[in-house]
């Protein structure tokens, strides 16, 4: 495991981004730190204004600055895109044991109910979700975990396969230990690295999703920000104050960037194909 | 050369004052829901209808209400309303209108298998009857002649063609008015084409010859489209979009409308069931600021009645309550009993900036330490909740009137329609019967006074401003006008340079 | 022998489009405020048992499983169902709206294809070089950015710097040509740029894997010219991730890309839907939903059966 965090750190691209990663974290936890204004705080004499000294990012309709917005919201879109994939990784993960290690029916069952979640339109089944149980923070988190639920599963469930056959396995069968250990215990163990790359990949997909919800105008209940909130926000003045939009975008496309890049440098370092 | 003559007269009267015919386009938001006009409810189809069909009466200038399909109407006696039929008008199918077809009208919209929204204006009718050859009679069970008038121009009460309309057709399709245009093609989801009708009975009217409504939901596209030329007037949501529209190359039409914005309180829930409390609520809001940070300065604040709203309205400042003073709001909460303030829901929706309300709203409550929850609900929820009256409070929009007693009845008596906010004041409700069938001017102005300044002091509503209506049109648009109903009736009156 | 497959897997997907129908079916049931609701607004004219003589008329009143079984009986006799909004075949809503998600489509697929395939090539050929590590980061930022942002810039550039361009207002392909591909050329543009990425990353890395193969290096020994290498041997063999990503792409493309739609104000299937659910037109919903899942399946089968052809070492079974 040192060796392969050895590994991993040695490539300066990764190296960079781990360190502009951990700065988001840092900012995200400490928001206060780095801000002048609170993100709530109206001035309807500082309407829509421009980029300045002042406001770093400008501001919004309501004269809030955007700046502290974008950090505040920040911390909550962290706070969904990684509590989503937490969600849907631990659901994930336990259907695609069963499927992968019964096989048959539960297979069957299983894989048939994850296609026909991969058929539907993922930002309106997100919709229907948060219109179904209300707007709240739990309720996004789960909207947006639920999309990424069958990713999972099918993911752990085809490791599972070739795990399944592997002589550990058959071996712990041999010496009686149960399903439910051999399932948690050896396949899961076995799974780690897979299940690595699978979260750092879908966690940045993640924060795309939880945009495009805040495009729809999705989002936690007014005046909390999220970044995706901010730019659905932002859309009705695209001609007018651009700002509004392009800020959060880009606090976006950062944090995407950096975790595609961080989970690129894990698959070429735990996939056993590149090896 | 009397030939000539007539060719230099035919010339002049083309290029004339105005130049007659031509094609005008529109860029609206919405398109109609149902073109059956004793049935539709939305405001889209209700632009649309009031060019095809007509009523006895309409709103002219001003709000005025003005004769149409009736020449002269009169509120002989709080009981009863003589209207007489204008004579020579037709029908787009070239059939002539009757006193039969205007019966059947109102025979239609009281049958309760219509379903016409309008049947509850008429409730109070007693009876309908034709006397002499032209005119016919309204008995009303209630005194409230007066009050009933504005109804009539409704497009709900649109007079429809007794024929076609028993020949089985299917009006939320097919259209058959006697208005100054016909609809002549809809394409959902894309556009309308409305015709010069050529039976319309006021000569020269309307001006084009065509007149083709598209529907572009998007702000954005509206805007491109009138930039590029494309339609000549488009509706404009976004104050801020005005910058893209420069002077001379185009003109803008801005005017208050009835319809305004509110904050509706279930006036059975603690602690807003007490009206002191709610009273409070009013002087811890900057109405004013509410418009310049939602609506970019492109409104006026509102009382009960909108103050465009003559002889009834009285003006904001004839209200202590809506001069912005959180010191005193503070005071007034803490003598009734929450010194520390409370905390309340405030139930709303992405519509119509409804949301963008209840922000400042709670960003301002919150300075007299009343903590605001906002429940931003998807819009077929809030319907459901509203229905319900499941809230502590929401914000809304209600579409206004310039009569006070359909302002208020449905809204304020006690177990009224649309009284979501479980009102009730036995004062208000005596007020409103009072209102209702009084016909001197002055009384009737003393009641609804009175009852204005109870409603704001008791805040059931808290009313808060109407936004204005814009519309951009190039510079070679003459002719159009706004209502404060958001009615195009002045299509009619529209040209081209 | 595939052929069999292929009547196999058509068959099993009909379960999987069928749950997706009755998920859609549930799930759209379950959210507070029908159609009637949305119908009456914040105006309440309607005496009660009007209201549910309208549920009646909708038939809204009988039980859901029994709607649901009404849909499925109507479903197999062809009948699609009709807009409780506009009164439209639900099935000619589809005929109007696909063609602009499928323009769309299509367009943002050239896009992609156009900057991502000779990007990723160059990149696998000149390995490890600085164009090399261009290509990848550009096809990273591509990757991470959020596709209303890229949208967004494109618009504000777009505005500025060409007066009288044509960013909004649609008008089909038939009615003037030019005027529909100025507009398509941004969303499409948008898109593609986006999709071009992952094109980018896929072609580089299966034109590695090839370019390690023997046969190439033999190939190559044999003196046959670089650039038939390139794109004889090897980019033919590359082929078959790439139609695996494609097809994925195209799927997600035809599902209506909401988002862009909604930003450029473009009548296809993915505005249909939001609508739809916006108004509580259930027909609308169901349908479209069903359509959407059915070509997702469909794009699967084919994508494997393509593999098939190009590769014959491929064997389904």
């Amino acid at each position: 495991m040192n060796r392969t965090v050895r590994k991993f750190l040695r490539n300066p691209l990764n190296l960079i981004f781990l360190t502009i990663l951990f700065l988001i974290l840092i900012v995200a936890i400490f928001p206060g730190i780095f801000t002048r204004y609170t993100p709530y705080s109206m001035d309807y004499n500082a309407i829509l204004e421009k980029p300045s000294l002042n406001h770093l990012f400008g501001t919004d309709q309501f004269g809030r600055d955007i700046f502290s917005r974008c950090v505040y919201g920040l911390q909550k879109s962290v706070v969904i895109a990684f509590s989503s994939i937490l969600f849907a990784s631990f659901i994930g993960t336990i259907l695609g044991l069963i499927a992968g290690y019964y096989g048959g029916a539960w297979d069957l069952i299983i894989m048939r109910i994850c296609d026909g979640f991969f058929a539907f339109p993922s930002l309106i089944l997100a919709l229907f979700i948060v219109a179904l149980f209300g707007s709240t923070l739990l309720n996004l988190i789960i909207a947006i975990g639920v999309v990424y639920v069958p990713i999972f599963a099918r993911t752990v469930r085809g490791a599972t396969l070739s795990i399944r056959e592997t002589l550990f396995v058959k071996a712990s069968k041999v010496i009686g230990k149960s399903n439910t250990k051999i399932m948690f215990n050896d396949i899961l163990l076995n799974l780690s690295s897979v299940l690595i790359v699978t979260f750092t990949t879908n966690l940045s997909t993640a924060f795309l999703t939880e945009a495009s919800l805040g495009f729809l105008g999705l989002s936690v209940p007014p005046p909390e920000p999220t970044l995706g909130g901010l730019v659905g926000q932002g859309t009705a003045f695209l001609l007018s104050a651009p700002w509004i939009t392009l800020f959060p975008g880009f606090v976006i496309a950062i944090i995407v960037l950096s975790l595609n890049i961080l989970g690129d440098g894990l698959r070429d370092i735990l996939d056993p194909k590149n090896k | 050369m009397r030939k000539f003559l007539v060719t230099i007269l035919t010339i002049f009267a083309i290029v004339g004052v105005f130049a007659a015919g031509g094609k005008l386009v529109i860029a609206m938001e919405t398109e109609p829901v149902g073109l059956d006009p004793h049935l539709v409810t939305a405001f889209a189809s209700h632009r649309i209808l009031e060019n095809v069909y007509d009523s006895l009466l309409r709103y002219g200038e001003g709000m005025k209400l003005v004769p149409n399909l009736a020449e002269e109407a009169q509120a002989v006696d709080p009981y009863t309303i003589v209207f007489k039929i204008r004579e020579g008008v037709k029908f787009h199918d070239g059939t002539p209108l009757t006193i039969e077809d205007v019966l059947f009208s109102f025979q239609r919209i009281l049958n309760p298998d219509t379903k016409s929204p309008a049947a509850a204006f008429y409730q109070d009718v007693e009876s309908i009857k034709m006397i002499g050859d032209n005119k016919i009679e309204f008995k009303l069970k209630k005194p409230m002649a007066s009050a009933l008038l504005p109804n009539f121009a409704g497009v709900n009460s649109s007079i429809v063609s007794k024929k076609f309309v028993e020949s089985g057709k299917n009006m939320q399709l097919e259209t058959n008015g006697t208005g100054p245009f016909y609809l002549a093609e809809y394409v959902p989801g894309n556009y309308i084409t409305l015709k010069k009708n050529p039976y319309y009975y006021v000569k020269d009217q309307p001006y084009v010859d065509e007149i083709k409504i598209v529907f572009m939901p998007e702000e954005v596209s509206r805007v491109a489209a009138l930039k590029n030329g494309d339609v000549d007037i488009a509706k404009i949501n976004e104050p801020l979009n005005l910058k893209q529209f420069p002077e001379g190359k185009f003109k803008v039409y801005r005017s208050p409308v009835l319809s305004y914005y509110l904050i509706g309180i279930n006036t059975t829930r603690k602690p807003l069931n007490d009206p002191k409390v709610r009273n409070a609520l009013n002087y811890a809001i900057n109405r004013e600021a509410i418009i310049k940070a939602v609506a970019f300065s492109e409104g006026v604040v509102t009382g009960p009645l909108n103050p465009a709203v003559q002889p009834w309205a009285l003006q904001p400042k004839a209200f202590d309550e809506y001069t912005y003073n959180p010191a005193k709001a503070k005071e007034l909460l803490a003598q009734a009993g929450y010194p520390n303030g409370f905390e309340f829901e405030i139930v709303t929706s992405q519509r119509y900036n409804f949301d963008k309300v209840a922000q400042v709203i709670q960003a301002q409550l919150a300075e007299v330490g009343v903590k605001v929850k906002i429940n931003l609900v998807e819009w077929g929820i809030f319907i459901k909740r509203w229905r319900e009256s499941d809230f502590d409070a929401f914000i809304s929009m209600n579409s206004g009137s310039i009569e006070p007693d359909i302002q208020f009845y449905r809204t304020f008596r006690t177990g009224g329609s649309t009284n979501v906010f479980l009102y009730s004041n036995p004062r208000v409700d005596e007020l409103l019967d009072l209102g209702r069938s009084e016909v001197d001017i002055s009384k009737r102005k003393a009641i609804y006074d009175e009852l204005q300044r109870l409603l704001v002091k008791e805040s059931p509503i808290i009313f808060l401003y109407s936004a204005n209506q814009i519309f951009v049109s190039n510079a070679s648009v003459e002719g159009f006008k706004l209502l404060a109903n958001e009615s195009l009736v002045f299509l009619r009156e529209t040209y081209k340079k | 022998m595939s052929f069999g497959y292929l009547i196999r897997r058509i068959i099993t997907s009909i379960p999987t489009i069928l749950f997706v129908a009755f998920l859609v079916f549930i799930v759209m049931h379950l959210v507070p405020g029908d159609v009637v609701d949305m119908m009456l607004g914040t105006q309440n004219y309607l005496t009660q048992e009007q209201i549910q003589e309208l549920y009646r008329q909708y038939g809204l009143d009988k039980p859901l499983i029994v709607q649901f079984g009404i849909w499925l009986k109507n479903l197999a006799a062809l009948d699609f169902g009709t807009s409780l909004r506009t009164g439209k075949k639900v099935i000619d809503l589809i005929f109007d709206r696909f063609p602009v998600t499928l323009e769309l489509s299509v367009l943002s697929m050239f896009f992609a294809t156009i900057i991502g395939i000779p990007l990723g090539i160059t990149a696998a050929i000149k390995r490890n070089s600085f164009l090399d590590g261009l290509v990848r980061v550009i096809g990273l930022i591509g990757l991470s950015s959020p596709s209303f942002w890229v949208g967004a810039i494109l618009i504000v550039i777009f505005a500025g710097l060409f007066e009288g361009f044509n960013i909004f207002g649609y008008v089909p392909l038939t009615e003037n040509p030019l005027k529909n591909l100025q507009v398509m050329f941004l969303p499409s543009l948008t898109l593609g740029l986006m999709l071009s990425a992952q094109i980018m990353r896929m072609t580089r890395s299966s034109m590695l894997d090839v370019l390690q193969q023997e046969y190439i290096k033999t190939a190559k020994a044999k003196g046959v010219s670089y650039s038939k290498v390139i794109g004889k041997h090897a980019l033919k063999n590359a082929l078959i991730p790439i139609i695996t990503l494609f097809g994925i792409q195209l799927g997600y493309l035809l599902a209506g890309t909401i988002v862009i739609e909604n930003m450029f104000a473009l009548p296809g299937l993915g505005r249909l839907l939001l609508q739809a659910v916006n108004e509580r037109d259930y027909p609308v919903i169901q349908f479209v939903v069903m359509f959407i899942a059915f070509l997702i399946v469909a794009l699967n089968i084919i994508v494997d059966f393509i593999y098939t052809l190009v590769d014959p070492r491929v064997e389904l079974r």
